[in-house]
């Protein structure tokens, strides 16, 4: 009867319920799907994007991000950096260059000859209580102690000009000396007499005319220390050589007295090969 | 020929390693080319110095030659003698032009006019050294060639090297002649000695790396550290430190080889300090004592101590002064004054 009916009734409502539940259950599933799906798609055209950013960027110059007008902060500090250390290395050249320590400066005295470069020479100077020196590199037989008794207290620059002088002009006469030893020995009979400083050569060469070859004994007295040149020149021949060699000693005599010695020498060797 | 300067020229090549002895002799020149092919090297040294006598009799040789072997042995082995520096000092101020004939010919007239036996020698290198070799005799003996003196003198220098001979006492004449010889009016020995005559000639003609500041370019290869490990697990927990100590052992040694020397001593004279309640000593005298530091190179063992752990940085400037103040022996006394210190005697 009426039992039954509801009982049948409410067995079917009870079911519509689980199935309308179900499907709501679905749906929500189905949304949260289609949700994600979104979602990883947004993320794959994010990182594909990333990667087309990186590949563009590796083969081109520039990044998309910085500007070719506008050098980086980097870039200039760099080319400060380079040009100060040209700077440096200009005044460097130019033979007497300087740096701040603590307690004073510290000079750097270069030498050159005729547009070759020599040996670099250091002055550590200390300037209180006064200004004197505290360690240098100079060679000992250069008068230092001397030019600094006279001008080091008085007058810096003056003393570094001098000192300067005497380096250079000393690093000149070596310089001479040695190419005359390196290059023309060939025309040398014996030894070269030097001396440290080498202000005093005194050697033998060989001088050929009319097909004979006499001896030439030649004294450099280098009497300036500032100067490259010699001051006092005695050439002289063996006794018993022909008279026309004493013109040819006097020429040689001037030539020594102007010129600096290897060049002196490089003449002889082309007027050689000019009568050969 | 003489038997002494026969034995002598024997002795002499006995000390010469015999690898070396060839070359020697060609330096020498004494013997032809010719008479050197006739001497067999590969023999024993007793043998061959046999040979060399045999050719310098054929020679004649006298004691002036064997004297030019002499030197040019110690010029190549000058480490087998100790050398002491005499500094001299100058009165005139005029510009030194210093002739080599003048020199050799003031030497000899000084010392042969107070001392008729002495052989004299002199030989010339090309970096400005002449080598003097000095056997010396009695007025009543004839000069003893093994017993030498060797004066090493770079012209134009207020220095000169002295490897003196058992004899002392003929210092002062030594000194005398070269005061003369180089137009200086004095000398006196200065408190550094070694058996390196290179070092100490770095050490007085400045020829040592010192480290100046200056903005001269470096090689950039210095620069390069090369990373001691390249695990990077290892991190070095004291860098900071490490760096300091090369710095301050940069600034106090150079970059540089340092000059050779074997010891470095000092004698102090200083009061001793202590806790004024503990009154240790009753007479208030200095301490006595002396401290000397002994290496085959005391230098560069000095430079590595810092960074080898052993000893704080900077060390201090009684070590560190050594090439500057060119001096390996001290004297500390107590600063007479007010405050309590130590100075270095001059």
């Amino acid at each position: 009867g009426v039992f039954t009916h509801l009982e049948m009734l409410e067995a079917r409502a009870h079911k519509a319920a689980v199935k309308q539940e179900e499907a709501e259950q679905q749906e929500e599933k189905l949304a949260r799907l289609k949700a994600r799906v979104q979602e990883l798609r947004r993320q794959r055209d994010e990182l594909r994007a990333k990667v087309e950013l990186q590949q563009k960027g590796r083969g081109g110059k520039e990044g998309v991000a910085s500007d070719p007008a506008q050098p980086s902060a980097r870039a200039v500090l760099e080319w400060k950096i380079k040009s100060l250390k040209a700077m440096l290395q200009m005044f460097y050249l130019t033979g007497i260059s300087g740096k701040l320590t603590k307690r004073g400066v510290c000079f750097c005295i270069g030498t050159a000859y005729e547009g070759t470069y020599l040996d670099s020479y250091h002055l550590d100077l200390l300037a209180q209580p006064e200004v004197r020196i505290y360690r240098h590199s100079v060679p000992i037989f250069i008068p230092l102690e001397r030019i600094a008794a006279k001008y080091l207290q008085s007058d810096l620059r003056r003393f570094l000009c001098v000192l300067s002088d005497h380096l250079n002009a000393y690093a000149g006469r070596r310089f001479q000396a040695d190419q005359l030893q390196e290059h023309f020995s060939d025309q040398l009979e014996g030894t070269l007499q030097r001396n440290s400083l080498c202000n005093l050569l005194v050697f033998n060469y060989n001088v050929t005319s009319q097909s004979q070859t006499f001896l030439f004994n030649v004294r450099l007295l280098y009497g300036d220390l500032c100067c490259s040149l010699p001051t006092e020149v005695t050439v002289s021949c063996t006794p018993g050589a022909p008279a026309c060699l004493a013109e040819t000693a006097a020429a040689h005599s001037d030539l020594f007295r102007r010129t600096a010695l290897h060049e002196a020498f490089r003449s002889f060797r082309r007027a050689g090969e000019n009568l050969a | 020929m003489d038997e002494t300067v026969a034995e002598y020229i024997r002795r002499t090549i006995l000390k010469i390693p015999r690898d070396e002895i060839k070359t020697m002799l060609q330096k020498w020149g004494f013997l032809s080319e010719a008479q050197l092919q006739t001497i067999n090297f590969h023999q024993i040294k007793d043998n061959i110095s046999q040979e060399v006598v045999q050719l310098c009799e054929e020679n004649s040789a006298d004691i002036k030659q064997a004297a030019v072997l002499d030197i040019i042995y110690n010029h190549i082995y000058p480490n087998k003698r100790v050398w002491s520096v005499y500094q001299m000092k100058k009165a005139g101020e005029e510009t030194e032009f210093f002739d080599l004939t003048e020199f050799k010919k003031k030497f000899k007239r000084r010392l042969r006019s107070a001392l008729k036996n002495v052989t004299i020698n002199f030989r010339e290198y090309e970096d400005n050294a002449i080598w003097i070799r000095i056997a010396w005799g009695t007025p009543y003996r004839k000069p003893n060639q093994y017993k030498t003196s060797y004066v090493v003198y770079h012209s134009q220098t207020p220095y000169a090297f002295v490897s003196a001979s058992v004899l002392k006492s003929n210092l002062p004449l030594l000194c005398q002649a070269l005061v003369v010889a180089s137009n200086y009016h004095d000398i006196r020995e200065m408190e550094l000695r070694s058996h390196s005559l290179n070092s100490l000639k770095d050490i007085v003609f400045k020829r040592y790396s010192q480290n100046f500041q200056t903005y001269c370019p470096r090689p950039l290869q210095e620069r390069n550290v090369v990373p001691e490990s390249a695990d990077l697990r290892i991190i070095q927990e004291n860098q900071n430190e490490k760096e300091r100590i090369q710095r301050l052992n940069r600034e106090a040694f150079g970059d540089g080889p340092q000059p050779k020397l074997e010891f470095a001593q000092y004698k102090l004279e200083t009061m001793f300090k202590s806790d004024p309640k503990m009154d240790v000593l009753d007479r208030k005298e200095p301490f006595r004592c002396v401290v000397k530091f002994s290496s085959p190179h005391l230098l560069e063992s000095l430079k590595s101590l810092a960074p080898a752990g052993m000893a704080d940085a900077p060390l201090s400037p009684l070590l560190t002064c050594i090439p500057q103040k060119a001096r390996n022996y001290f004297k500390i006394r107590e600063k007479k004054g007010f405050c309590p210190g130590s100075f270095v005697s001059p």
